[in-house]
């Protein structure tokens, strides 16, 4: 169990102030109580987040350490959902899970200083719910690949490539033509299957050893931060425990620690984990339920494990009316929102229509009467011509968000 | 699986052996080369012109203020103006030696705010203040300069000292920054060249996104502005359109439009390789030539039918339509330019990591 370590070591990259300097932040929805705080509490919490993991990862005061890192990580991600991410996604996951698993009982400080009684074996279900979720993350990300676009034309891969030629090592690969079209089915076959690679112990290395090689790959190619880290460490959790024991022997850690079968007795967290991992399996289908192009409205997108599918992106205009004077003016984005913020919210259904409404708050308060707001935006989706996103007259002040179909999308 | 990668890398260099080249290969395109004509045709160039022009208007300042005549104020006007263009032709390249650095920001910003703060210039002058150790941009830089000798009575006002020591002062004060710019620039080659990725703080990158910052700031602040087009604005501010004092508006919109225009196309002494070189050899590239370089023509058009004899803040009183059909079709533009081009090109706009992951 002490294999953890690597998952804890995740914990300690995480600051950044993406929060600092910010007028306008977007919500999840149902989360739009998450508010941001003023600086010096931000880096309080960043602060916190820190301590918190290392308190995880040395396991000193392991239980609070890993609840306070769930929460602090967690809402940091809930601030502004300009920085969603699959990884972050899986990250408090993860984290999530740490708190209810026991990875203070072997090499950890409480043991040392606090006298928790040790333990030398650890529940297999632990290992398997990190490992179920990796299952998920990777099979879903997989599948998602499957689609015409990808497999077919190669897309998007045939932008995105053709502009790493400049990279060391593998540069020259992208003046291929056969290149993007190689890459993209090898990356699906690699996140359907390299599960069961890794679960079979005969293929293991060389799964690992693969696992290695494509995310270090991707890190390369694309800017994607830690995410191979993530991957490359978490994956570690399908070697047996004798490998890890091994490993830890080298680092000279003589302590012995062995799996056992027992079964989870705490009937409360086994329900739990039904149902969470039901939801886990059943909330990237969401999309089903939408009409039109995925991809185009983005309905269902998030929380699918949908990674590095499209080359999307926008133009979005947004008009002020005041409905006495008639008056309409144009919106300058940069005013209200960074380059990322803007970046994502002018292909984003959902961020388009909370900008609306920010807007709207924004100038009521400057004294535009009644403002109406309308949207001009132009989305390229895999490098074909713009399309507008929605309907230009519209005014958006008059729509609010919801998880019904969203009709006002336009081209889909 | 690793025999599945090394059966495809097995694939792919077969591939490779046994078919001609072109056939095989991307159409492909060289970075370097492209950002070498950057640099040899347009960048340097504009910035040594920008250099040698700002000397001449200094010299022509000076002699402006050391005896204040009719003439030599005519020759200090027609030395800023002609200055004033070969700035717009340098005026996009914010990044790199002309980048923000520090509390130093990039160089439009230090020398070419507009509308200049009236006020703030008349106090400075009063106390005598020649020093530009502060936080303001508005009371510097060439528009500054144009304020104080495009002035109706500029040469009745120019009798007193202290108007002139702040007229030489911001003369110098501006002339530091181009000459700091050019040497700058020209030690830079090596460095911008070989900066020659797609990710942010390539100079690929750099080049796209003050490209495109430029072009939204002319149709922003150049027009959108004056005309009363932003959102919260109740009227039109037809003081605040850049050049009010000269009155060449118009001319420095058409100047400003060009630099882009042959940014866009690599263009300088001759027409080398540009972003348009480049969308040529890119999946869905082709397409989105047509579409910006129609959009390119509709623009000149447009332009072309404003009246030139009519000073831009007279028109925008009286006659506004011209422009407002300006900053329309400017605003078509601007798509193409931005979230198309950087998404073909997959050119990264932010410093943020990964949009996917």
């Amino acid at each position: 169990m002490m294999l953890f370590s690597t998952l804890r070591f995740w914990a300690l990259g995480w600051i950044e102030d993406h929060f600092i300097n910010t007028k306008c932040t977007f919500k999840y929805y149902g989360f739009e109580w998450v508010q941001i705080l003023p600086p010096h509490f931000m880096y309080a919490i960043h602060t916190v987040m820190i301590l918190a993991s290392v308190g995880v990862l040395f396991g000193f005061f392991y239980r609070i350490s890993a609840i306070l890192l769930f929460l602090t990580f967690t809402y940091c991600q809930l601030i502004d959902l300009t920085y969603y991410l699959n990884h972050y996604y899986f990250v408090a996951i993860a984290c999530l899970f740490m708190i209810f698993v026991p990875a203070n009982r072997a090499f950890s400080l409480d043991i040392r200083w606090l006298k928790i009684k040790p333990v030398s074996h650890v529940s297999v279900w632990v290992i398997n719910i990190f490992k179920l979720q990796i299952a998920i993350v990777y099979i879903f990300a997989g599948l998602a690949k499957i689609n015409y676009e990808w497999l077919i034309n190669a897309l998007p891969l045939k932008i995105w490539l053709p502009a790493a030629d400049a990279l060391p090592f593998i540069g020259w690969l992208m003046k291929y033509k056969i290149t993007p079209y190689v890459f993209s089915w090898a990356g699906m076959f690699y996140d359907t299957f390299i599960i069961f690679f890794l679960l079979n112990s005969k293929t293991r290395p060389f799964a690992y050893f693969t696992v290695i090689v494509f995310h270090a790959m991707t890190g390369l190619l694309f800017q994607i931060g830690v995410f191979p880290l993530v991957m490359i460490g978490a994956t570690l959790l399908f070697f047996s425990d004798n490998f890890h024991e091994k490993l830890l022997n080298v680092l000279g850690w003589q302590e012995m620690s062995v799996h056992t079968n027992s079964p989870l007795n705490n009937n409360l967290l086994k329900y739990s984990l039904i149902a969470f991992f039901t939801f886990q399996l059943l909330f990237p289908w969401r999309y089903l339920l939408y009409t039109g192009n995925m991809f185009w409205t983005e309905q269902g997108y998030r929380f699918g494990w949908r990674v590095m599918l499209m080359e999307k992106a926008g133009t979005a205009t947004f008009y002020v009316k005041d409905s006495k004077t008639g008056r309409e003016g144009e919106v300058s984005n940069a005013e209200f929102l960074n380059n990322h913020q803007e970046k994502q919210m002018a292909m984003q259904p959902d961020m388009i229509l909370q900008y609306a409404h920010f807007l709207k708050n924004h100038f009521a308060a400057k004294g535009v009467f009644k403002p109406s707001v309308r949207a001009e935006i132009f989305v390229t989706l895999n490098g074909k011509p713009s399309k507008l996103l929605i309907d230009p007259n519209l005014d958006l002040t008059q729509i609010k968000d919801s998880w019904t179909d969203k009709k006002w999308i336009i081209n889909r | 699986m690793k025999k599945r990668l090394l059966f495809t890398l097995i694939i792919l260099s077969t591939f490779a052996c046994n078919k001609p080249a072109d056939e095989v290969k991307q159409e492909g395109f060289d970075r370097k080369l492209m950002l070498t004509n950057y640099y040899d045709n347009l960048i340097l160039p504009a910035f040594t012109t920008l250099e040698t022009s700002t000397i001449s208007m200094e010299t022509a300042i000076k002699t402006l203020a050391s005896t204040p005549t009719e003439g030599n104020l005519l020759a200090a006007q027609k030395a800023w103006e002609d200055t004033y263009l070969v700035w717009l032709k340098a005026n996009a390249y914010n990044f790199g030696p002309t980048g923000e650095d520090g509390i130093k920001k990039g160089i439009a910003e230090e020398i070419g705010i507009f509308p200049v703060s009236e006020s703030k210039i008349e106090a400075n002058i009063s106390s005598n203040k020649l020093t530009f150790n502060d936080f303001n941009r508005d009371n510097r830089g060439f528009l500054a300069v144009e304020y104080l000798i495009f002035d109706k009575a500029a040469l009745n006002k120019l009798q007193v000292q202290n108007r002139r020591n702040y007229l030489l002062a911001v003369t110098e004060n501006l002339k530091g920054f181009v000459t700091e710019a050019k040497k700058g620039w020209g030690a830079y080659k090596t460095d911008f060249v070989n900066k020659n990725g797609t990710d942010a703080g390539s100079s690929t990158s750099q080049l796209y996104n003050e490209f495109v910052k430029s072009y939204e700031a002319m149709k922003n602040f150049k027009l959108g502005l004056p005309l009363g087009l932003r959102a919260g604005q109740t009227q039109a501010e037809p003081t605040k359109v850049e050049g009010f004092y000269s009155g060449k508006s118009l001319k420095f919109i058409e100047a400003h439009f060009t630099t882009i225009e042959n940014i866009y196309y690599g263009r300088g002494s001759a027409d080398g390789l540009g972003f348009k070189e480049y969308l040529e050899t890119v999946e869905g590239g082709k397409n989105l030539i047509a579409s910006t370089e129609a959009q390119i023509a509709v623009i000149k058009n447009t332009l072309k039918a404003i009246p030139q004899a009519t000073p831009m803040a007279e028109q925008i009183v009286k006659s506004p339509q011209g422009l407002v059909n300006l900053q329309t079709e400017m605003q078509k533009q601007t798509r193409f330019f931005k979230s198309d081009m950087s998404s073909v090109l997959g050119i990264a706009i932010t410093f943020s990591s990964g949009d996917g992951d």
